[in-house]
């Protein structure tokens, strides 16, 4: 066991550094939606032509092909010089892209992988609904064959981007009758056709960041079934294989910048003089090595084996909580200073409230413990 | 950058785990038997970090989670750390400074004792007069002496980190001794007609001690990692594991006690052996919050 980089990463390591040196917009990422994906838009046709953009795509689809580690490099050196969220681009980068990747036809991928990669096509997810949450398997929306297309109604819920996406990879039921994991499809929906109506939806911190989707009668031509029809779940959960426990280096280095800025802050107003925060403090300036570590082995035993253990859950788990911790510290340190907080204002009391999001998005805690009772300690399966 | 444990040391930590069930079971912790240390002499467990072994923290550090899994003998940290730094002696009792005296665990059969006081290391010699008697953790005797006229200061700062590590490594393995022992038992026990690991109540508390025996874990093997490299930042890092070592194996040890029921809280169970002896590790070489917030 070792924690030193070859020289030949470290090289590597220097050229992404020097890269996002000069490149790296100076400016934050805009709040406002519109003006935010331009910048989006930008950056990521930044990234393409410098030959960065999909840095986990195979280099046939036109992504940089890199290694594990070398991902996990460039993305420790991405957070540390600031370097923008990806922001509207994420849902195709990250998981339209890939999905399309293992499971489209030639002319699916020709056509839209392109348009991902360069930062011209927005994609959003249409998953949960208001009534499937965790319980995904619950989809209600539909879609009726009717000829060479599919008539879809139903809603989608708590869908990210869907007021500026151009295209949505959509998980609808296509067999009438059908129940649970069967009889669904994954589809790329045209979020500018007719029947679609986007109903944003504004968080706790007031900013507006999803939305949920009405389909009425929505026309979507067959030929946009990927990965055949009915075959729905498990094109959507094939995605889960291009994830190779990288997820978690953007948000270790982000938490490993916030805890020593808290330190100093505490230093700062007196406040590390009280011996609880002094040790909540070093409490979490611990976890947050120990995420490293725990990222770090993850990402070892995928290149040990080719495959992630199943302690990804349990990153998972910590990091969204050791995240809320953090922020929760951030809010505690600021005072009564956070009663003048207001809607909109992307300060550590709107991280706090936004934080919230980690512990239920994508697997909520409950979900995650249940995995790691059932998966990873071989507790019976409770559903 | 690797840290998984190569093919040689997992050989290590299965040779080590299948000598352990077969002759120092954790079952046996209530009073381990006078044959047993020199058994553990004999088996290379207590002179394996000596300079000469050529065995480096990564692997030590996985062995002795293997070893504290079966709550073994906490002179067995006190010897690892005198046959690395300060070779000789025989057998060395493990101290713990106590108010105006000094107390030792496993003194018997022991003619030196080593243990950390403040920042430094220290070993001086025990003469035959204290008389052990079980402690907390009913696995070591203990006894309570007089501060000793003449100590000798083992300068070099690694060695209260090897000390540090190792002492991590042994909570490590007692947290996953209480997560394992929670796990088979949810999976045993039934109520209301099924397995009481089904219900979420039960199934989240041991995902928790999953979560904290990886957590800890990982930050163990990198702390090895680090004072192998010789880093700056390896005193920190082991600081880290220590810390998060102690808190598992004292939340697991609660956690079991409690997933048990009735049973746990019985002195014929043995859950109570993992919690004593995390509250045992809990004062070695203990990670105070300044050695975490240092610059």
């Amino acid at each position: 066991m070792d924690i030193g980089f070859s020289s030949e990463e470290m090289r590597f390591r220097e050229e992404c550094r020097d890269w996002l040196h000069t490149n790296a917009p100076a400016d934050k990422r805009p709040l406002d939606a519109a003006d935010a994906i331009d910048f989006d838009k930008a950056w990521q046709r930044r990234l393409f032509d410098a030959g960065w953009a999909g840095i986990n795509w195979p280099t046939e689809y036109g992504g940089r092909g890199l290694s594990i580690v070398q991902q996990v490099i460039w993305l420790e050196e991405y957070a540390k010089a600031h370097a923008p969220w990806i922001g509207a681009n994420f849902v195709g980068i990250n998981h339209g892209g890939p999905t399309l990747i293992i499971n489209a036809s030639e002319q699916q991928k020709s056509y839209h992988l392109p348009r991902i990669l360069r930062g011209e096509a927005i994609w959003c997810q249409g998953f949960s609904e208001p009534g499937a949450g965790s319980d995904l398997a619950g989809i209600k929306t539909r879609g009726r064959i009717d000829g060479d297309e599919l008539v879809i109604t139903g809603s989608k819920i708590w869908t990210s981007f869907a007021h500026v996406a151009d295209w949505q990879e959509l998980v609808l039921r296509t067999e009438e009758g059908s129940q649970r994991h069967r009889g669904l499809s994954w589809v790329i929906c045209d979020m500018h056709a007719p029947g679609i109506t986007v109903r944003p939806i504004r968080k706790m911190s007031g900013m507006v960041e999803f939305a949920e989707v009405f389909y009425d009668d929505v026309r979507i031509p067959l030929s946009n079934v990927v990965g055949g029809l009915s075959n729905g779940w498990k094109v959507a959960m094939s995605t889960l294989s291009f994830e190779r426990g990288t997820g978690f280096i953007a948000d270790q280095v982000k938490q490993s910048q916030e805890i020593e800025e808290l330190i100093a802050a505490a230093r700062a107003n007196g406040m590390i003089g009280d011996d609880r925060i002094a040790d909540q403090l070093a409490q979490m300036r611990a976890e947050v090595a120990a995420v490293r570590a725990m990222t770090y082995r993850n990402i070892s035993e995928v290149v040990r084996t080719g495959q992630p253990g199943p302690e990804a859950s349990v990153i998972r788990l910590f990091t969204s909580e050791l995240g809320q911790r953090l922020e929760r510290m951030a809010v505690l340190l600021k005072g009564a200073d956070i009663l003048d907080f207001r809607y909109g204002d992307d300060d550590a009391v709107g991280e706090y409230l936004r934080g919230f999001a980690a512990t239920i998005a994508g697997g909520s805690a409950q979900i995650q413990r249940d995995i790691i009772g059932e998966r990873l300690l071989g507790l019976p399966k409770s559903r | 950058m690797d840290l998984t444990p190569n093919d040689e040391q997992i050989a290590l930590q299965t040779a080590t785990a299948d000598w352990c069930r077969d002759n120092m079971r954790l079952d046996g912790a209530r009073s381990r038997a006078p044959t047993l240390w020199p058994q553990l002499d004999a088996m290379g467990w207590v002179g394996m970090t000596a300079p000469g072994m050529g065995l480096d923290h990564a692997t030590e550090a996985l062995v002795f989670a293997e070893l504290g899994r079966f709550l073994a003998p906490v002179a067995l940290l006190s010897g690892a750390v005198a046959a690395r730094w300060a070779p000789g002696g025989g057998k060395i009792a493990l101290a713990l400074p106590a108010d105006h005296a000094v107390r030792v665990l496993d003194s018997d059969g022991a003619t030196l004792a080593l243990g950390l006081f403040g920042d430094a290391l220290r070993r001086f010699a025990i003469d035959g007069t204290a008389s052990p008697t079980p402690s907390l953790d009913q696995s070591a005797t203990i006894a309570r002496i007089a501060v000793p006229d003449a100590v000798e200061a083992i300068g070099d700062p690694r060695a209260a980190l090897h000390l540090q590590l190792l002492a991590a490594a042994f909570g490590v393995g007692c947290a996953d001794a209480a997560r394992d022992m929670a796990a088979e038992y949810a999976k045993m026990r039934e109520q209301f007609e099924r397995p009481i690991g089904w219900f979420q109540a039960i199934k989240h508390m041991c995902a928790d001690m999953a979560v904290r025996s990886a957590v800890a874990r990982s930050q163990l093997y990198y702390a090895a990692c680090a004072l192998d490299a010789g880093g700056g930042d390896a005193a920190f890092h082991v600081a880290a594991a220590k810390r998060l070592a102690d808190q598992a194996a004292l939340d697991n040890g609660r956690a079991n006690i409690q997933i048990h029921g009735g049973i746990g809280m019985t002195d014929e169970a043995y859950p109570h052996f993992c919690l004593k002896r995390a509250h045992l590790l809990q004062f070695i070489a203990p990670a105070d919050g300044a050695a975490l917030l240092a610059a």
